[in-house]
């Protein structure tokens, strides 16, 4: 076969298909609300969505990944899917619609051959593409969920950390808020004392008593229980303040940037100059950096993707500033999806418009 | 006819603007036709005067088919995408006073401000099957106003009325809506969140950045804001 003939979506899309045979159908018309159920409200302006007589949402593939993990869901069994194809998206730098090819593994335990593996051939792929080089940096959410356990902070606190994660000024100014804590307003003197007495039966009946005066159901939605259960955990957690040498540490943590097969050395000395412990994380870290060993990777801990469904590595590949191609776990995607298990999974994809305008 | 000014067709948007155009020299001439929407302002043959519904301005305004309109900053920040880069807000006119807000049932004892409203609507879904709804008229200020905090998984229900009363039919969770004392809000056992105004909106006389501004029009454009700032004494 002449691959000259081909176009770059073919050659790429021919070649992954070839390491990851297992059949998926996306059609460019989806409903929307999948979409906008996972990856949330802020997606809608930059999809494009077309509604039916009928009044049946509907969008234009803003993406693959999606589509196949709802595809997955009628598969009981581990899948490789590649994929290539024209996406639709709005408010996004250059065309609003573009080609994209990329891979997704879902279903395989051993998540971190499964990591190494897709990586190693997203890199593959772009050699394909004529990007031998790229300049690739990995993140790893895990361990800023450990870091952020070893500082003993109340569970809201360290949710909405993790949460966050990926959104580095966000972060930062929870921190700081955290060692600069500004008293709150009182509440209702009556429920705040209600609250730190942790006296939860009145508090429900409080609760209860407005919601009746509302005509709010106590079927639909929050409950008293859990209003009055998550306002005992924020009067317990408003006395909580953060220790500037505690917060120091998890700014070391965030500035942390090295070569990746230097950066478990580097993990090591932190944790042990923090007196914190990074457990069983580091040693997922460290057997998937092997595995990835020579391949020049960076390592930066403050790089994440603020997606509810990401949820350990998460990498990207850039030339000359351009990001090309990214990727990661997203193992709680399949739940969200309807999945009565979590689904191991994990994918990259590959723009071909950046591609060009990186060649360029 | 260079300058082309939009003025709300009906109601005290209506009138108020009126009194402030007269109290700066500038008397709107009523249409000869009633059911014409075209005027100019008296003894002035160079400015044109279009009577236009307030939404319809702000849309107009962002088109660049008026020159100058005047409408709620609420409506054109809602119906114009990047208004910043589209129009200018020349002029606060002092009357359409309303805030935009975030408003939660008042038995949400534990949801104070814009971070208790994410923490909660972060493991919505995982606890009671679906995603925190907000019913709002307002998109556009809506979805700047949750990404600046960070809040990414909700859903918006459209609601074109009786917005406040969403909660309790059971069709949204939390409201994002219009109030200018706040009375409403509360007789329907809601509150507005600490820092959950979103914006603090009136009536203001806007410029496009997209309209034909040929010399001339410019020039009149000088000189109608000039008069009306004076007469306002801002």
């Amino acid at each position: 076969m002449c691959w000259g003939m081909w176009s770059m979506l073919e050659i790429l899309r021919t070649h992954l298909q070839s390491i990851a045979p297992d059949e998926v159908e996306v059609p460019i018309l989806q409903p929307a609300d999948p979409f906008l159920e996972t990856a949330g409200e802020d997606l809608r302006r930059r999809i494009f969505i077309t509604e039916t007589t009928s009044g049946q949402v509907n969008c234009l593939r803003p993406e693959f990944t999606i589509p196949i993990g709802m595809a997955h869901l009628k598969n009981a069994k581990p899948s490789r899917y590649a994929y290539g194809g024209m996406v639709f998206r709005q408010e996004r730098r250059g065309a609003s619609e573009f080609e994209q090819v990329g891979l997704e593994d879902l279903g395989n335990d051993n998540t971190v051959e499964a990591d190494a593996a897709c990586l190693n051939d997203m890199l593959g792929a772009l050699i394909l593409a004529d990007i031998p080089d790229p300049k690739v940096t990995l993140g790893d959410q895990n361990l800023f969920g450990v870091v952020v356990e070893s500082l003993g902070l109340p569970t809201a606190i360290s949710q909405r950390l993790v949460r966050n994660f990926g959104d580095p000024e966000l972060v930062n100014q929870l921190i700081d808020q955290l060692v600069h804590k500004e008293a709150t307003a009182p509440n209702d003197v009556n429920l705040d004392a209600l609250a730190n007495a942790e006296n939860r039966d009145d508090l429900i009946a409080h609760i209860e008593n407005r919601m009746s005066n509302a005509k709010l159901s106590s079927k639909a939605g929050r409950s008293a229980e859990d209003i009055a259960d998550r306002m005992i955990a924020k009067a317990a957690e408003g006395h909580f303040q953060l220790a500037p040498e505690r917060a120091d540490i998890l700014r070391k943590f965030l500035a942390i940037e090295a070569a990746l097969d230097e950066a478990s050395k580097v993990l090591i000395n932190f944790a042990s100059e923090s007196n914190i412990s990074f457990g069983s994380a580091l040693d997922v870290f460290q057997t998937r950096a092997n595995m990835l060993k020579g391949r020049g990777l960076t390592y930066k801990a403050s790089f994440g993707r603020k997606l509810d469904y990401y949820t350990g590595v998460l990498f990207e590949a850039e030339v000359n500033g351009i990001s090309v191609a990214g990727g990661g776990r997203y193992d709680r995607l399949c739940t969200l999806l309807g999945a009565d298990k979590p689904v191991p999974a994990v994918g990259f994809s590959i723009s071909l418009d950046r591609v060009e305008e990186a060649k360029q | 006819m260079s300058l082309i000014i939009a003025i709300p067709s009906k109601g005290r948007l209506k009138e108020k603007t009126l009194e402030i155009f007269a109290s700066a020299g500038l008397t709107v001439e009523l249409p000869e036709d009633e059911r014409s929407y075209q005027t100019k302002i008296e003894g002035r043959e160079d400015i044109e005067i279009a009577f236009l519904s307030a939404s319809e301005i702000a849309r107009e305004l962002a088109a660049g088919s008026v020159h100058l309109g005047v409408t709620g900053e609420d409506l054109a920040r809602e119906s114009i995408a990047k208004a910043d880069d589209i129009i200018d807000f020349e002029i606060k006119l002092g009357f359409g006073h309303a805030d935009v807000v975030v408003a939660v049932p008042d038995s949400w004892v534990d949801v104070d401000t814009m971070v208790d409203l994410d923490d909660v609507a972060a493991d919505y879904r995982l606890r009671y099957g679906r995603r925190l709804r907000v019913a709002t008229k307002y998109w556009q200020l809506t979805q700047n106003w949750f990404g600046q905090h960070g809040i990414g998984v909700y859903r918006i229900v459209e609601s074109l009325g009786a917005t406040e009363g969403a909660p309790a039919a059971g069709s949204a969770d939390a409201i994002i809506d219009i109030t200018s004392t706040g009375s409403t809000i509360r007789a329907n056992n809601l509150k507005i969140l600490e820092d959950g105004i979103i914006l603090k909106s009136e009536a203001n006389l806007i410029r496009s950045k997209t309209a034909e501004w040929t010399p001339e029009a410019q020039a009149l454009c000088v000189e109608m804001l000039s008069k009306i700032r004076t007469s306002l004494n801002v």
